[in-house]
């Protein structure tokens, strides 16, 4: 008898709290920082080009091989009258959403801190009709660098 | 015009009486079943439902629509006749019980002078249906299930009854509007808290409600004698059980909480009268649903044993005490007095029995 009044009293006070749950797509709980999504290439803002050099470290030590990395030549570099010191830069960079796990292995193989992982909620939001559409290329792997629409702790 | 025509015509004046309660059952069915949920979930610490419409107020519409547009199936097994007039058999006292509720002084469908008599008869009659749910779908869980809610409806009617009985004899008569005029200035809550108890009790019983969902509980009988049903024919179920909820609760108002009467007694207007009476309905219905997210289910041994050695005698108890005090016409107060402690012994009753079993236990 004295169980019930007590359980009563229990449901009572969760009731006049606050509800611990938030309705998802309208609101979005704050990500914790080092929360991870999908690995994202960087933006060089002071040469207009991007970090990677297309060295195929993070190709290799990939554990699900979702990563494919071509290179070329840079145009801009300081010899052919440009402003950057990096003599090859990425040409073409494919990243496979669907296969990728999140492991991290392919920002700590980095040498040139071109990778890492996005810690926005776009990054987890990347539902899409199709699974060849989560095979992002390397336009899309820039954008949300190069918009500057990404958290700050990301890019140290 | 129209005023005119409905005192000539008795039968268009019948007619627009049931069109309005079918409409009132409805249009209560489903926003008691989003208030429910809305309430479960603060309870449980959530939300609840939010994306149909504002606040979600359009759920309980949209679920009507999806049920409305689900295949009606019959099991091959099935007994054709029993398996789909059962739904009627709970969906029709329901409504008749709507029929002598007692909303205002006048606003009523029409007011019986044994209008208690005629719930209670009418109240159990869904039993049947029940036991037809259960027998028809050829299904091990729903037999269960059903054979479960008719021996708790049995059981537990007559906790009801005896409980009704209690207040017929304080007010001398068995006609609603009667009961709740003679509790104008005193509410019969002070005089008969131990039958409100029982009534509530029993009322949840009969309402298959938790923490008696023995015959429904999905976990043991994955929904009782409706798992077979789907659409149009589950929600008639669900329908009649919310109506009866809702009948309940506006019966717990007029018997123990002064219905439309108490505290501003009986010449308030109309408007006020169906506001104080709704007021003190949803407050019952909050403490209902306030009970189900709090108290687990019981067992059916737990169940039995409670009304059979617990209610019904201290049910008798009670009938003996008001009948002794108001034969011989004692003070008032002498009634309050041995409810009271009708409702200790029940504490201590229970407290016992508890230690008991747990001495079993550790033995």
């Amino acid at each position: 008898m004295k169980g019930i009044l007590r359980s009563m009293g229990v449901t009572f006070s969760a009731f006049l709290r606050k509800p611990v749950t938030r309705p998802y797509p309208d609101i979005h709980k704050k990500l914790p920082e080092t929360g991870r999504a999908f690995p994202i290439l960087l933006w060089d803002q002071s040469h207009t080009e991007p970090y990677c050099t297309g060295c195929h470290a993070c190709e290799r030590a990939c554990p699900v091989e979702c990563m494919s990395v071509i290179m070329k030549d840079n145009p801009n570099h300081i010899n052919n009258g440009g402003t950057s010191k990096r003599k090859k830069i990425i040409d073409k960079f494919w990243i496979d959403y669907a296969r990728c796990m999140r492991c991290n292995i392919c920002v700590e193989a980095c040498n040139f801190e071109a990778i890492a992982m996005n810690n926005t909620w776009s990054g987890h939001e990347t539902s899409v009709y199709d699974r060849k559409d989560l095979i992002m290329d390397l336009p899309q792997l820039l954008a949300q660098h190069r918009s500057g629409n990404i958290d700050e702790w990301v890019t140290s | 015009m129209l005023i005119n025509l409905l005192v000539v015509n008795p039968f268009l004046d019948n007619l627009l009486k049931v069109l309005s309660l079918v409409g009132l059952m409805t249009i209560s069915a489903m926003s008691l079943i989003y208030l429910e949920r809305k309430i479960a979930a603060r309870f449980h610490m959530r939300l609840g439902p939010t994306r149909t419409g504002p606040a979600g107020l359009l759920q309980s519409v949209a679920d009507a629509l999806k049920l409305l547009g689900k295949e009606d199936i019959r099991p091959k097994s099935a007994d054709p006749w029993s398996f789909e007039l059962a739904p009627y058999f709970v969906f029709i006292p329901a409504f008749m019980m709507l029929v002598t509720v007692p909303f205002t002084l006048l606003l009523n469908v029409q007011m019986f002078t044994l209008g208690l008599l005629y719930l209670i008869a009418i109240s159990s009659v869904s039993i049947v249906g029940w036991v037809m749910a259960g027998w028809g779908s050829d299904n091990r869980y729903a037999l269960i299930g059903a054979l479960r809610a008719a021996a708790q409806g049995i059981s537990y009617e007559l906790p009801l009854v005896l409980a009704v009985l209690c207040i017929a004899m304080l007010s001398q008569s068995l006609n609603l509007n009667v009961i709740i005029e003679s509790q104008s200035t005193l509410p019969n809550i002070l005089f008969q808290p131990f039958p409100l108890f029982l009534f509530f009790t029993a009322a949840l019983a009969e309402m298959n409600r938790s923490p008696f969902d023995i015959p429904v509980g999905e976990s043991e009988v994955v929904g009782g004698p409706f798992v077979e049903y789907s659409g149009i024919r589950w929600s008639m179920f669900f329908l009649a059980e919310y109506t009866t909820l809702l009948v309940m609760s506006i019966l717990i108002v007029a018997l123990f909480l002064g219905g439309w009467a108490w505290p501003f007694g009986e010449n308030l207007g109309t408007f006020w009268q169906i506001m104080l009476t709704l007021l003190k309905t949803s407050f019952v219905i909050f403490i209902i649903f306030w009970t189900r997210v709090s108290i687990p289910r019981m067992r059916i041994d737990q169940l039995m044993n409670f009304c059979w050695k617990v209610l019904i005698p201290l049910a008798f108890l009670q009938i003996f005490f008001n009948g002794f005090i108001l034969v011989l016409e004692l003070p008032k107060i002498l009634l309050s007095i041995s409810s009271i402690g009708l409702l200790a012994l029940l504490v201590v009753i229970v407290n016992k029995s508890i230690q008991n079993l747990n001495k079993e236990i550790v033995s």
